[in-house]
């Protein structure tokens, strides 16, 4: 009994020191590529980390920034934003817009090719975005078609395919027609939800974008390996219509979630770029090695219009002036954001080539004294004595708990109100929400598409992003005169008196416009983030060190 | 001995069932569903997702499938991954979870019980004071902080080791460092302990007396006898290494168990939360199970129906 015991025990051990020992040079793989040095030097290997899996690379259902900032330099669709972060042709070589702005005409390249060498076809086109809208998808991306004609039926399963303004004119022509004129189309179909799908490929594997060995992507690189959870390799995709551009050899993406074993990962040179870890932000913003770039996005602050005492608009309105976003940009979140005091981002240009948020102006803006005096008038129609309590909640995170406790004291100093904080599981958090539990609460918008409709129209009665009980005829009917206009000034009218309504009927009240921070090496140039869109690796650049 | 091991393996069949319907139970009563994004899908497509995953069922139904997919052990697809089933992940995750829980037991059982002996072996020496502070350092640092602090130093300062993922025998020693530490000064102080009352006993004495070498006498006689404690907890030290590597999977972006486990709970993801939960109790379970076996035939005194003399 004990000699058996002792031989496997000493076994085991055996076996242990030796794998200990096995490979000693396992551990010094710095990003430069020593050990392939020999053969070619000029190898240019990009390390990333993706954070996690992608969900998945089937481009109908994917829509998560873990699955398309990886798909986004895979595949290419119609359109792909430039280094301006504007639309630009991609697959297609030429776009034919009709007069009235509602009818594309896509001619595709001669030269655009599949991986694996096949031609991309109009048809590829009309299989992937039939697929993405077909109700049996389920694609969660799939409300960017409505703007095509019969789209939203057909994807509600109140229409049939047949009514859904996409055709193929001929192999290399794909025409696409709209419900209304749409600035923002060329810019929506950047999105990888409308990226072409194989069919040859699909129909013999649905399956295709599981594993790498059967995945065929169009985009300046191709899927050379996929190790579910550990790495994926991506290598220049030499079919690539545009391969010249590309200059990097190779991508390899980690999966690392934990942010200090990111950025530990990036000291130790295995990481090319990291995200700045929230408690390091301080001391690392001033690094040359930071990249700060815009993000359209606004972290925000949903009031309950339906829970005393925000059924008041006054009252609501106090509490969005008391709030001072400056300091808590400066001093809370330190991660060089801008502050907010309207709801849209910068970064979208109008017909008068002014940005918008610059041409709207502050609509709230920190004002004690002004807060005070609304609160006392909400106060007094409401009939109120003491306020009743005010319970602001937030979804349990560190970032958002020091938010949360900065708005408990600018309430206090300002309105002379205790305001109690509460924090819940992010699950339960988001639902909850939705069922109007909470009286205040934290939120945040992202865009889906550039254009500033897309965020406004977040409050219109009973959109599913409202989730504060406020419902606004007024409003309502700018938003909807919007999407139906045709004269582009005339529609940014509309969106610019919309969200200043919006401000001052105050059912939310904005914290800061969201950017995005990543650690780059020296040595690395031209990978481009865009405010709306995913990563983009098509001119990035890695000079040897 | 048979009656026992039937009588144990029948309270872990009934152990299991209680941990599944509690599973069960709790995942349910948690606000949140697998389909609580921001973004909400529309209507129809809910609906059709929910009809496909039975979600719409009512509980008691969910429950019976729930049940026969435990006998099955066939969880059907993920909800967030819908190209995966959940053995799949399974499949993928544990082999790797595996490797490194036991390989951090057997580095902390032999460490342990080797230093442990030393230190009873040289009672109030400088080996004996040198174990125990290190016991009692282990004991005290939490495997996370021990496993960032690893990286720091080994990894990012001195560039011995690579800092995290799971590719090479070498990823595997700050991980195993970290997770093995604590257990392993466990281990220490028990040795040092029971090896110290062995060593009085009389017989003991007696094997000195008949010129035993010293050798010998360690591990022959004072090791076994001196080991009961240790097996006593290895139960207990088991599920906590194997509950400890979610958080080391974690820092060192190691591709096991531990992620599917904690995601599916914040992603509602209630295949894979039944597949991970089931799936890790029965081994726990069995492991536990194991154990007390093991326990049985080194300890003469719980042998209940066996010969005796068989030591």
């Amino acid at each position: 009994m004990k000699k058996w015991l002792l031989l496997v025990l000493t076994a085991l051990l055996v076996t242990v020191l030796a794998a200990c020992t096995a490979n000693n040079d396992a551990g010094e793989k710095p990003a430069g590529d020593s050990d392939k040095g020999d053969e070619k030097t000029e190898e240019k290997v990009l390390y990333l980390n993706n954070g996690n899996e992608p969900t998945t690379f089937d481009p109908s259902v994917g829509f998560d920034a873990v699955s398309w900032n990886a798909l986004n330099n895979l595949m290419e669709g119609l359109t792909r934003l430039g280094e301006d972060h504007l639309p630009k042709e991609a697959t297609a070589e030429t776009i034919d817009v009709s007069e009235d702005g509602l009818t594309y005409t896509f001619n595709i390249r001669e030269d655009a090719k599949w991986s694996n060498g096949d031609s991309v076809t109009a048809n590829d086109f009309l299989y992937g975005w039939t697929r993405m809208l077909d109700p049996n998808t389920a694609s969660p991306a799939a409300f960017l078609g409505y703007f095509i004609e019969g789209a939203e039926a057909f994807n509600t399963g109140e229409g049939t395919i047949e009514d859904v303004g996409m055709k193929v004119v001929d192999e290399k022509t794909f025409e696409v027609k709209l419900t209304a004129p749409t600035d923002a189309f060329l810019n929506i179909i950047t999105n990888p939800s409308f990226f072409p799908v194989n069919e040859k490929v699909a129909t013999e594997n649905p399956e295709w974008f599981t594993e790498a060995e059967s995945f065929v992507g169009n985009g300046p690189f191709q899927l050379a390996k996929w190790e579910h959870d550990v790495k994926m390799v991506f290598e220049k995709n030499a079919e690539y219509w545009d391969a010249e551009t590309v200059k990097l050899d190779k991508v390899e993406w980690a999966m690392v979630n934990d942010s200090n074993t990111e950025y530990q990962m990036y000291q130790a040179n295995e990481l090319d770029v990291s995200d700045v870890p929230a408690e390091l932000s301080e001391q690392l913003m001033d690094s040359d090695e930071v990249s700060v770039q815009d993000q359209a996005g606004t972290y925000f602050y949903r009031f309950n219009t339906t829970m005393e005492p925000f059924t008041n608009a006054k009252i609501r309105k106090a509490f969005a002036l008391a709030v001072n976003q400056e300091q808590i940009v400066e001093f809370v979140t330190k991660n060089g954001e801008k502050p907010a005091h309207g709801f849209v981002s910068y970064g979208f240009q109008g017909p008068d080539g002014k940005d918008f948020r610059d041409a709207v102006g502050n609509l709230v803006e920190f004002n004690a004294e002004e807060a005070k005096k609304l609160l006392e008038e909400g106060m007094a129609e409401e009939g109120y004595e003491t306020l009743p309590t005010v319970t602001l909640t937030y979804a349990t995170s560190d970032t958002h708990q020091n938010i949360a406790v900065a708005l408990q004291a600018q309430f206090k100093e300002a309105l002379g109100i205790d305001v109690e904080l509460a924090n819940v599981e992010s699950s339960v958090f988001s639902s909850e929400q939705k069922e109007l539990k909470y009286q205040l609460s934290r939120s945040s918008f992202l865009h889906d598409y550039a254009d500033p409709v897309n965020a406004i129209e977040s409050f219109i009665t009973g959109s599913s992003m409202n989730r504060t009980g406020w419902s606004n005829a007024e409003f309502d009917k700018l938003i909807a005169d919007a999407k139906a206009e045709t004269d582009p000034a005339v529609r940014w009218k509309h969106l610019m008196d919309a969200e200043k309504l919006l401000m001052e009927e105050a059912p939310i009240f904005p914290i800061h416009f969201y950017n995005q921070v990543a650690l780059q090496k020296p040595g690395l140039s031209g990978i481009v983030r865009h405010p709306v869109g995913y990563l983009e690796l098509k001119w990035a650049d890695k000079s040897a060190e | 001995m048979l009656a026992y091991t039937i009588k144990r393996f029948f309270m872990m069949i009934v152990t299991i069932l209680i941990i599944s319907t509690l599973t069960f139970i709790l995942m349910h009563s948690i606000p949140g569903s697998p389909f609580n994004e921001e973004r909400t899908t529309n209507e129809t497509i809910q609906a059709n997702l929910e009809k496909f995953y039975k979600l719409d069922e009512p509980l008691p139904v969910q429950y019976l499938y729930y049940l026969k997919s435990i006998v099955t052990f066939d969880f059907g697809p993920s909800i967030k991954k819908p190209n995966e089933t959940v053995n799949e992940l399974l499949a993928r995750g544990f082999p790797i979870s595996f490797e490194l829980g036991m390989t951090t037991i057997l580095v902390a059982v032999i460490s342990g019980i080797l230093l442990g002996t030393f230190a009873a072996l040289r009672h109030n020496g400088f080996i004996d004071y040198f174990a125990m502070t290190f016991a009692v350092v282990g004991i005290s640092v939490p495997n996370f902080v021990l496993a960032t602090l690893l990286i720091q130093k080994l990894a990012v300062d001195y560039n011995i080791f690579p800092p995290a993922t799971w590719s090479s025998p070498m990823h595997m020693v700050l991980p195993v460092l970290a997770l093995a530490t604590g257990p392993m000064a466990i281990i220490a102080r028990l040795t040092r302990s029971s090896m110290l009352e062995v060593l009085t006993q009389d017989y003991i004495r007696m094997a000195k007396a008949k010129g035993l070498s010293p050798f010998r006498i360690v591990a022959r006689h004072a090791l076994r006898n001196a080991l009961m404690p240790v097996v006593t907890i290895m139960g207990t030290m088991l599920a906590g290494i194997l509950t400890g590597t979610f958080v080391i999977e974690k820092i060192f972006a190691i591709p096991g168990m531990g992620k599917y486990f904690v995601e599916s709970i914040n992603n509602r993801d209630y295949p894979v939360i039944m597949g991970t939960t089931v799936f890790y109790s029965t081994f726990l379970v069995f492991m536990l199970f194991v154990v007390d076996i093991v326990y049985g035939l080194l300890d003469p005194r719980i042998k209940l129906h066996k010969k005796a003399g068989d030591a």
